[in-house]
């Protein structure tokens, strides 16, 4: 197989999906969005949350938003099952599931002042369902934060050029939100201006290393994300967003570019390796008995390791939550939604499985290419020691490696084969800093998000005692409490575990997908019994919502059947989690299905 | 000019002065911001500078732009 012939398929899924599933379905028949409709950006300005964005800068922060490090590891672990399967359950999910679950959640929040879809469930499913929902959501944020906090702040060591381009980000961000909010510049000069300071940066911190140890790099991000969660969107998360995006849609350009650079190199790696990954347990710590248990099966346990590239819950949350408080208008929703979500699509099927499948037998690649043994030893690549891509751990290496060989690949085509160890190492590096870039934009909306499911818990109390809602619901309160117990789950050290975090991390997957499963049965009821589609059009949202529920909740279920007894006894938090979990899931379906009864009756 | 102002353009400055004295001065001397592995002075600094020109322009220029505050206004035919 060449790359090139996955390369236009995939582009062409997105193409037909985004013009017929997007634009002509969604948009015109299913929710009829109205240009002239005012937003909650509008209605509900307020210079803090409420700020409408031109539309690109939307998707850029929206696109830097739901993109953690989920597309890129999700896949780089999924590679156990061969590179078709995943590449296959990526594009499924993107289309059917992932891009209208986003799509929609946008849509349903901004038809509802603005507020979450979490708080939209009360409209289809009852008072208690969400206040359920808020609880989950912000708790499963709490150990975003912890993860990301910890995550970022241990690159940042390994990689210390990747924190000096984030701190020149910085400045440079600001700036353009002030050329364009300020002092009124046009977008594209403020854009033009700002890039050739951020590619000037970029140059400059590859020289320019900043050292911290893991802990300080932890007080740092956790202050950070207090700011980024309660200073104005327009000044911070927006412009910082924007720019960051253009730094990641490089990764995915150059990600296309090259199988155009090397046609005539075939993917080294086995399409499928088999329906049940050997020895593999689905996110099981390593090391435990659970991660020794043969149940990988390639569905329904796909979800639980492939999220953002596919699908995930936490873009609803960030749909509904910082994205519907900035649209401009309902047209841009599908540019930034739907297509958000096929441009991470694309870094998973593009960036990670394509590059991987290329490269994935080492020495039969670089005999194709016609690279020496000693080119890939001064690139650092022992190919005896490490033959083929499942050797590279962990799975954020593996994707490091992938892309800088496919890319030192294809641009030595160019610039000489002799410069492969130079091209490989600066591409590696490239896509260690995408990767960080990933999680900090990630990381800084996050708290917002965990901010504004917070305040919305708490909208009971405003009623019944003003002076106590205005503590609880200040912004500064509501972005340090969040941050730090994040911080707090990020800092310590557990013998034979690793970070605090860790010890109910295996459970996020789990959880995060259900979101996603309930986030898309509220859109679909939402449709059904506010906006009174029927026929072909709700059952196109129906049918995948239901396939996703029923295929999160098997995985979730062989987690408590098979893992959950297998696991150490420090990790009974991951274990109460995943409990709570199917507890919570058959609870909601209920109430759908309660709400789905109702909405007919009418 | 209001206090608050004064506080953020003070801060802004002294940010812009922090990251500019390590990025150019002591990165370009020494090869490095900090030292791997410790916690130095510089390594706070910099963290300083980070964190300090986040805060610095915010209390300089205020919440919400006047530009912003007057198309809103004119879309919605609200006063704000």
């Amino acid at each position: 197989m060449y790359p090139i012939l996955i390369l236009l398929v995939v582009l062409l899924i997105y193409g037909v999906a985004y013009v017929f599933y997007g634009k002509k379905l969604l948009e015109r028949r299913v929710v009829k969005a109205d240009p002239k409709r005012l937003t909650p950006a509008y209605e509900k300005f307020d210079g803090v949350d409420y700020v409408p964005a031109n539309k690109y800068v939307l998707y850029g922060h929206h696109f830097a938003s739901i993109a953690g490090a989920g597309p890129i590891v999700g896949p780089a672990v999924a590679l156990v099952w061969g590179w078709f399967l995943p590449l296959v359950w990526v594009l499924f999910g993107n289309v059917f599931i992932g891009a209208v679950h986003d799509y929609t959640s946008i849509m349903a929040s901004v038809r509802h002042g603005g507020v979450s879809i979490m708080t939209v469930s009360e409209n289809v499913m009852g008072r208690r369902a969400r206040y359920i929902f808020l609880a989950y959501v912000w708790f499963a944020l709490i150990l975003v934060l912890a993860a990301f906090i910890s995550v970022a702040s241990a690159t940042f060591v390994d990689v210390p050029t990747a924190a000096t381009l984030s701190i020149i980000y910085m400045p440079l961000a600001l700036l353009f939100g002030i050329l364009v909010y300020k002092l009124g510049l046009d977008v594209r000069k403020a854009t033009v201006v700002s890039l050739i300071l951020v590619v000037a940066g970029i140059a400059y911190s590859f020289y320019a290393p900043v050292h911290l140890t893991y802990e300080g790099w932890v007080v740092v991000l956790t202050l950070y994300s207090i700011l980024a969660a309660a200073l104005p969107v327009w000044y911070l998360l927006q412009p910082r967003d924007y720019l960051n995006a253009y730094l990641l849609w490089s990764f995915v350009i150059l990600a296309v570019v090259a199988p155009l650079l090397i046609p005539v190199l075939r993917f080294t790696g086995p399409a499928i390796i088999g329906f049940v990954a050997k020895g593999g347990a689905i996110g099981a710590p390593a090391g435990t008995p659970a991660a020794g248990l043969d149940i990988a099966w390639f569905w329904p346990t796909v979800p639980l390791t492939i999220a953002c590239g596919a699908l995930s819950g936490f873009h609803s949350v960030v749909g509904s939550g910082t994205t519907s408080k900035q649209l401009s208008s309902e047209l841009d929703a599908l540019l930034v939604g739907y297509g958000g979500m096929l441009t991470e699509g694309a870094v998973s099927s593009l960036a990670v499985i394509l590059p991987a499948a290329l490269v994935w037998d080492f020495a039969v690649v670089a005999r194709d290419a016609g690279l020496t043994a000693d080119l890939l030893l001064r690139a650092g690549l022992n190919i005896t020691a490490t033959p083929n891509i499942l050797r590279v751990v962990p799975a954020a290496a593996r994707f490091y490696v992938a892309y800088g060989f496919a890319q030192g690949l294809a641009w030595s085509r160019l610039f000489g084969v002799e410069l492969f160890p130079q091209l490989f190492i600066g591409f590696r590096t490239f896509a260690a800093w995408a990767l960080t870039a990933f999680i900090l934009t990630t990381l800084d909306t996050a708290n917002r998000l965990a901010r504004f499911a917070w305040i919305e818990m708490f909208d009971w109390l405003k009623p019944r005692s003003p002076s106590l809602y205005r503590v609880v619901a200040n912004r500064w309160v509501a972005s340090v409490l969040a941050a730090v117990i994040g911080a707090i789950m990020a800092y310590p050290t557990i013998p034979g575990v690793g970070r605090a975090y860790l010890v109910v991390w295996p459970a996020f997957a789990g959880t995060n997908q259900l979101l996603a499963a309930l986030a898309l049965l509220t859109s679909t009821l939402w449709v059904y019994a506010v906006l009174k589609v029927r026929g072909a059009a709700s059952l196109l949202m129906m049918i995948p919502a239901l396939f996703l529920w029923l295929t999160v909740t098997l995985a979730l279920l062989i987690w408590l059947a098979f893992i959950v007894p297998n696991l150490p006894p420090i990790y009974i938090g991951t274990g109460i989690i995943v409990g709570i979990a199917v507890a919570l899931d058959i609870l909601l379906i209920y109430l759908f299905v309660k709400g789905l009864r109702s909405a007919r009756a009418l | 000019m209001k206090t608050r102002e004064f506080i953020g353009l003070v801060i802004t400055i002294a940010a812009i002065a922090l990251l500019i004295y390590e990025l150019f001065y002591v990165n370009l001397t020494r090869g490095s911001i900090g030292v791997r592995g410790t916690i130095s002075s510089d390594s706070v600094l910099v963290s300083a500078g980070f964190l300090l020109i986040l805060v610095g322009p915010w209390l300089w220029f205020g919440e919400v732009p006047v530009a912003v505050k007057k198309f809103i206004e004119a879309k919605t035919g609200r006063k704000l």
